[in-house]
């Protein structure tokens, strides 16, 4: 039988790889701060004795979309939408750091500062904490400022910064936790003219309708891809007839 | 045989679902005195590795980026939004409403002390001031029978004008708790939240004291779900489970393709 059907199972494996990419992205398409996934296939030439015609597909993620996202208003003190190419600092659980545009801010009981997904938001020194406090306030730059309890809401007290760095120029990629990170490794320096915008949160940036459209490519493919298996089948199965001997 | 976009479209779908119950709980509260809205937050699950970046695909070649492939999204938790509730007057003396930060503290049939933020009291038959429940406030304020016109002051103090005496007597004291995280309150049902590891420790004082709001008498506490905020967010919700239920179809239509040809 034509090697024809090998080609197109990678393809189809490939299709297949890409529905789940999309997939993911249409079931994130309201985590907040959530960057989604473009995935694209790649010719890989099969090379050997005899003439070079067949290129095997292989799917590959070629990294996150960064558009931004849409950016909500909630009125809620702890939560910043990063604004340009800003990206907000954080530990990942193996301690480095890393980065993202989650930016749901959360206040554990001890007080430490936290993104949506759990991941300590990083300051001057380090994680933050921020001791017990009537508000806690913070500006475009990231400055973060309290009341402390009981204390004066006219005289705010800073604490501490949210680090904000912008990758343009570097190339980042998503990990395996969703968080970006320098590719290669690396740290990003600090952004001084990066800018946020308080008691505003930015959505996910996956458009439903250019997915869908994704997923009905995908689908497709697959589909052609099926249609190429059985006319290999077609034919092969004709070659058999012609060799088959009169009865 | 199985499908990874099947599944992760799965995932979407739970997590839309969970936060459709969010929202239907919201707006089923929106009369619920003192009630404070709940946000579902959603989280990526793991991504998985496929292909590494720069492992060999051949003698020659190497995959520039790899496949990593995520395996969809799950609700990681409801957070109270703790913003303040349009404030009511019903002139009822023993309507009250917080100001502010703080939970008024309630004595639980078990002993412990639950806390919560809707203040239309009544009396018992013993003349002890109540919730809706009939569960006593903490600490405990007796109003003796024949008192008339029960107020509730700014700071908690609770007076009454007592038959033959001309000027009002005062019968206590209400206190209210306040939280470092109040995000961090469990909701038991019926108005009241209970003291977590999460919330932190109650500390207990005079309304408008450190930071505690103080009363307001006579008022009620509204519920702060905005109606239309939600039905947007409904909406919205509606809207994922329908794009995930798409591509569930889709995943599904390949793999009868594939069964049904090959």
């Amino acid at each position: 039988m034509d090697r024809l059907i090998y080609t197109s199972l990678t393809a189809m494996r490939s299709a297949q790889s890409r529905q789940a990419a999309t997939a993911n992205n249409l079931a994130n398409a309201q985590t907040p701060g959530f960057r989604g996934d473009v995935a694209e296939a790649q010719a890989l030439w099969v090379r050997g004795d005899g003439l070079e015609s067949r290129a095997v597909a292989s799917e590959e993620v070629i990294g996150a979309d960064m558009r931004a996202g849409v950016v909500m208003e909630t009125g809620r003190d702890l939560d910043v939408a990063m604004q340009g190419d800003a990206l907000l600092v954080v530990q990942a659980d193996n301690g480095e750091e890393a980065y993202t545009r989650r930016g749901d801010l959360q206040l554990s009981q001890s007080g430490l500062l936290t993104n949506g997904e759990g991941q300590p938001v990083l300051g001057a020194q380090g994680p933050i904490t921020l001791p017990p406090a009537d508000k806690v306030m913070i500006d475009s730059s990231g400055r973060i400022s309290i009341v402390p309890v009981g204390g004066d809401p006219a005289q705010p007290q800073e604490v501490d910064h949210l680090r904000l760095v912008t990758a343009t120029g570097s190339k980042i990629i998503k990990g395996l936790d969703g968080l970006f990170r320098i590719r290669g490794g690396g740290i990003l320096p600090d952004d001084p003219d990066a800018r946020l915008l308080t008691g505003h949160i930015e959505g996910s940036n996956v458009s439903a309708t250019a997915t869908l459209v994704q997923m009905i490519e995908a689908s497709r493919s697959w589909d052609t891809q099926l249609k190429l298996i059985s006319s290999a089948r077609d034919m092969d199965s004709a070659a058999a007839d012609l060799m088959r001997l009169p009865e | 045989m199985s499908s990874g976009a099947l599944h992760v479209a799965r995932t979407g779908l739970d997590a839309q679902n969970m936060k459709m119950q969010v929202i239907a709980n919201n707006l089923a509260n929106v009369n619920t005195t003192g009630f404070k809205r709940d946000r579902a937050s959603f989280e990526t699950l793991a991504y998985q590795i496929v292909n590494t970046a720069g492992s060999p695909t051949s003698a020659e070649n190497k995959y520039a980026t790899g496949l990593n492939l995520g395996t969809g999204v799950q609700v990681k938790g409801t957070a109270r939004i703790e913003t303040q509730g349009t404030l009511n007057t019903t002139g009822n003396g023993l309507d009250v409403a917080i100001e502010g930060a703080g939970y008024f503290q309630i004595l639980m049939p078990d002993g412990q002390t639950a806390y919560t933020r809707a203040g239309d009291f009544s009396l018992s038959a013993e003349g002890t001031i109540v919730t809706g429940n009939g569960l006593p406030i903490q600490p405990q304020i007796q109003v003796p029978e024949g008192a008339t016109s029960v107020s509730i002051g700014a700071d908690g103090t609770v007076t009454a004008q007592l038959a033959g005496q001309t000027d009002p007597t005062e019968l206590g004291k209400i206190e209210t708790a306040r939280f470092v995280n109040p995000a961090g309150l469990q909701a038991l049902g019926n108005n009241l939240l209970a003291q977590t590891a999460s919330s932190g420790v109650a500390q207990v004082g005079a309304p408008g004291s450190e930071g505690r709001g103080s009363l307001r008498g006579g008022a009620l506490e509204a519920s702060n779900v905005n109606v239309v905020e939600e039905l947007v967010d409904m909406i919205e919700t509606q809207r994922a489970y329908e794009v995930n239920s798409k591509m569930i179809q889709a995943a599904d239509e390949m793999l009868k393709n594939a069964s049904q040809q090959l």
